[in-house]
């Protein structure tokens, strides 16, 4: 590369014991649209907020146009044209798009008074730079998440960026407005402005970056530039696995061919028309479909939270009632929300008390107090199982990563012994390697003789591991297929996308 | 301004309520639109209104200021029991005491909300508690009566800067409190609005961590804010004093929630960043006009106390709502969950 606009060297940083980077080196060319990948953990965080001069380095150095930063504070970085966004942007939800693409200028140059009608040139240059055209008197609560971020852009351009770096800036935002920032990122290549892609998805990496770089439990692993990678390879060096897994296979011949769960003719107006399907024990059903689709609700109803009009609900064989999710539970089902940290989780909670809490009248004694020595035994014995990463149940549950999250909700289910599990989005924003882990949970207990039903939008993830699976599109089951092996992504994808098409135009 | 525009602010409704709660009372006794009544009213109610300054400048930062009314006080009975003990008979000695007593008090809430970064409304409750407690400690719970006030102080209370003949050959006039009140309006609005101090204030309401990576000096920022209402709690005691001729130590303490309340009513956010001094303003004339004339509508004054109740609950409630619907409305759905 001959012109290099940001040279981090041999980067460490050590915070109380833990080694977070460990000789990091990262180049970044003038306009150069550059991704920094890796899992939770990995150190992406703190090497940005080193070259932010947020956090000093224990050693390494860092030029930026050939010139070192003593890297004490941020101004420094902000002056040779640093700009980070962060996930939440940072912005001031009651002033106007004005203020704040203005603000960190007048900051910057220590101004005491405001020049109202300079803020407001100042934002309609910043704006009209890349192209963007919102009102500048509006409040920034009033706007969406896509228009923040381009918000937050603008007001990097005004500190002169030469490179803008943006934490997981995809995360919250749509896949049209995920185009949308793409274009606007190229827009800045073409002054000359380079981006640095935080994330730790990777599908949306190859789109826009032209090089990669991966790090790995602070590690550096590696400089890829983008055409010479795919997405298994990233994956298999990001996590250290290999992550090709087999397809889940159903023994047929292995359990009772009774169905552990079976719906017939469910219908809720405005939400899901005559569902039916069944589950049988050993089997993990997939349910795939856009959001909006029907399919969070339909298991909603199965589990009590949510009437249907019509429609029976059939468990082992006998027809039930399930007016709330106590009557659920009774009737052993269990069912892991999409939103595992609203509805799923008591966060400040310890890890132990989040697992054992469907379950903490098993611990009275006779004088109705809890068991203590019984309820701690149990958390014990579902930590190891499920192989949570802490050194006691009594941490809090925001201690743990998202992956590990999510195996203390499924500890949470599983603990009390359920006969169906329902599991909605089980793996989303969860890293990887993660990932990989919670699907080996499921297909075990699938080849226990749990029935398993897992509704996700990825249509790989429901290919790979279940062995069969339904479609749902405006609240119908559109098409069901009886082998996972006999159907592609790319086909499962057009029937998702296609019957979407048609359902609009219809 | 547009019609559209008038009806999207809040402060537009409560200055309807104004006008029509005033035709109201105007039909049932005509001498209320009347500019003596006017003159009375304003007199009357400038000191609150520069309490609510303060109280709104703390509301916007996102916190809450309980103890504005116990710094009055303070401020008020230790100068003048001071004054009287050196005998200096100067309105301005008593001014700049005050005010001073009430810059330093506000700076000792500063500390723990800033320094500490404790929960302002606990921290100004504990501390209106614990000034008051060592006022009347240390400076007696004697009242001062209107004998032993120093002239000075008598002679501010009624001096107009307007003067007009009533029909009888007596005089009324337009009080100095008034004066006091619209100078410090000015003075607040020039630096919210033109000075990065003052948009530091609504940025910290809005973002706390944002306005410190943005570089704000949120420390700098917290301890104006409290020292600055502290100077107008000073300022608002020595105007009671010179208003009702009397200094009493459990005098102004308790009518702090009527404040916070009148500018709740003004259109300042419970949860910070937004509000207007406009809005402030007419919340403190709605309060007012309430508290003087619940009697001629047929209602006892308890019923003051408990519509304070009403928009403060309310004016939380709304906030939440709010927070609620930028959620999407998705809140916990599992409520039969034990």
């Amino acid at each position: 590369m001959e012109d290099v606009f940001l040279e981090a060297r041999n980067i460490s940083k050590t915070f109380v014991g833990v080694k977070a980077l460990d000789d990091v080196d990262l180049t970044i060319g003038k306009g150069e649209i550059h991704c920094l990948i890796g899992e939770n953990g990995s150190g992406k965080s703190t090497l940005i907020k080193i070259i932010g001069g947020i956090h000093k380095a224990d050693s390494g150095t860092i030029a930026i146009d050939g010139n070192v930063l003593s890297g004490k504070d941020a101004i420094e970085s902000i002056r040779a044209g640093v700009q980070i966004i962060y996930q939440d942007l940072s912005l001031f939800p009651n002033l106007t798009v004005a203020e704040n693409i203005s603000i960190n200028q007048m900051l910057e140059t220590n101004q005491q008074f405001v020049n109202w009608k300079k803020v407001r040139e100042t934002a309609k240059r910043a704006l009209s730079e890349i192209g963007e055209d919102i009102d500048i008197d509006e409040r920034v609560e009033n706007l969406s998440v896509a228009k923040k971020q381009i918000i937050a852009i603008s007001r990097a351009l005004t500190q002169n960026a030469k490179l803008i770096i943006m934490d997981e800036a995809t995360s919250a935002i749509t896949s049209e407005e995920v185009k949308h920032l793409f274009t606007i990122i190229l827009k800045l290549k073409e002054r000359g402005i380079a981006t640095l892609f935080v994330s730790h998805k990777l599908s949306e990496v190859f789109e826009i970056a032209e090089n990669i770089t991966i790090l790995r439990d602070g590690k550096l692993l590696g400089v890829y530039p983008s055409h010479e990678v795919n997405e298994e390879r990233l994956a298999y060096i990001m996590t250290g696995l290999n992550l090709k897994s087999e397809p889940y296979v159903y023994e047929a011949t292995k359990f009772s061919e009774t169905p552990l769960l079976e719906v017939k003719n469910l219908t809720k107006k405005g939400q899901y028309n005559d569902v039916s399907f069944h589950i049988k024990p050993g089997e993990i059903v997939g349910v795939i479909g856009l959001i909006g689709s029907g399919r969070t609700e339909v298991v909603e109803s199965i589990f009590g939270i949510d009437q249907p009009d019509s429609g029976s609900i059939y468990v082992r064989g006998e027809e039930v009632a399930i007016r709330n999710p106590r009557d659920a539970m009774r009737h052993g089902i269990a069912f892991l929300p999409e939103d595992r940290l609203t509805q799923g989780l008591f966060d400040v909670q310890s890890i132990g008390n989040n697992i054992v809490i469907t379950v903490i009248k098993n611990f009275l004694k006779r004088s109705k107090l809890l068991d203590l020595p019984k309820k701690k035994n149990c958390e014990v014995e579902w930590v190891q199982k499920l192989a949570i990463k802490t050194p006691t149940p009594k941490n809090p549950a925001n201690s743990l990563s998202g992956g590990n999250q999510q195996r203390v909700v499924i500890a949470k289910w599983l603990a009390t012994d359920p006969k169906v599990f329902i599991l909605d989005g089980p793996t989303i924003g969860i890293d990887i390697g993660s990932k990989h882990t919670i699907h080996e949970i499921i297909r075990d207990l699938a080849r226990q003789g749990m029935g398993i039903l897992i509704i996700s939008d990825e249509a790989q993830e429901i290919l790979d591991n279940c062995n069969r699976g339904i479609v749902m599109s405006n609240g119908r089951i559109i098409r069901e297929f009886s082998d996972s092996r006999t159907i592609g992504v790319d086909e499962l994808l057009d029937i998702v996308a296609r019957r979407v098409e048609s359902g609009a135009g219809a | 301004m547009n019609i559209k525009r008038f009806f999207k602010r809040s402060e537009s409704y409560v200055l309807l309520i104004i006008i029509l709660f005033s035709a109201f009372i105007t039909i049932i006794n005509p001498a209320f639109l009347t500019l003596e009544n006017l003159f009375d009213l304003l007199r009357s109610s400038s000191g609150t209104a520069i309490l609510a300054i303060g109280v709104f400048l703390v509301l916007i930062s996102g916190g809450v200021d309980v103890s504005c009314t116990t710094i009055a006080i303070v401020g008020q009975y230790v100068s003048v029991n001071l004054m009287i003990r050196a005998g200096i008979d100067s309105i301005w000695f008593i001014f700049g005491l005050s005010a001073f007593i009430g810059i330093v008090l506000g700076a000792i809430n500063a500390v723990f909300v800033s320094l500490f970064k404790l929960p302002t409304l606990i921290v100004t409750l504990g501390t209106s508690s614990l000034y008051h407690g060592a006022m009347l400690e240390f400076f007696g719970t004697r009242a001062v009566n209107v004998g032993d006030l120093p002239q000075s102080v008598k002679s501010f209370g009624t001096f107009n800067v307007l003067t007009l003949p009533r029909a009888d050959g007596t005089t009324y006039g337009l009080s100095i409190f008034f004066v006091i009140l619209v100078a410090l309006l000015i003075i607040t609005y020039f630096v919210l609005k033109f000075t990065m101090v003052g948009r530091g204030i609504y940025a910290i309401g809005g973002n706390l961590e944002a306005a410190k990576r943005a570089g704000f000096n949120t420390r700098k920022t917290h301890f104006f804010i409290y020292t600055y209402a502290g100077f107008l709690a000073g300022i608002m005691g020595v105007i009671h004093l010179s208003l009702i001729r009397y200094s009493n130590p459990n005098y102004i303490v308790g009518t702090e929630l009527g404040v916070i309340a009148a500018v709740v009513l003004g259109g300042a956010r419970i949860s910070g960043g937004t509000g207007t001094l406009t809005g402030t303003m007419l919340g403190v004339i709605l309060i007012t006009l309430l508290e003087k004339n619940l009697i001629m509508i047929g209602l006892s004054t308890y019923w003051q106390q408990f519509f304070i109740g009403v928009v403060l609950i309310l004016g939380v409630s709304i906030t939440y709502l709010q927070a609620k619907f930028q959620d999407g409305g998705r809140t916990i759905i599992v409520k039969d969950e034990e």
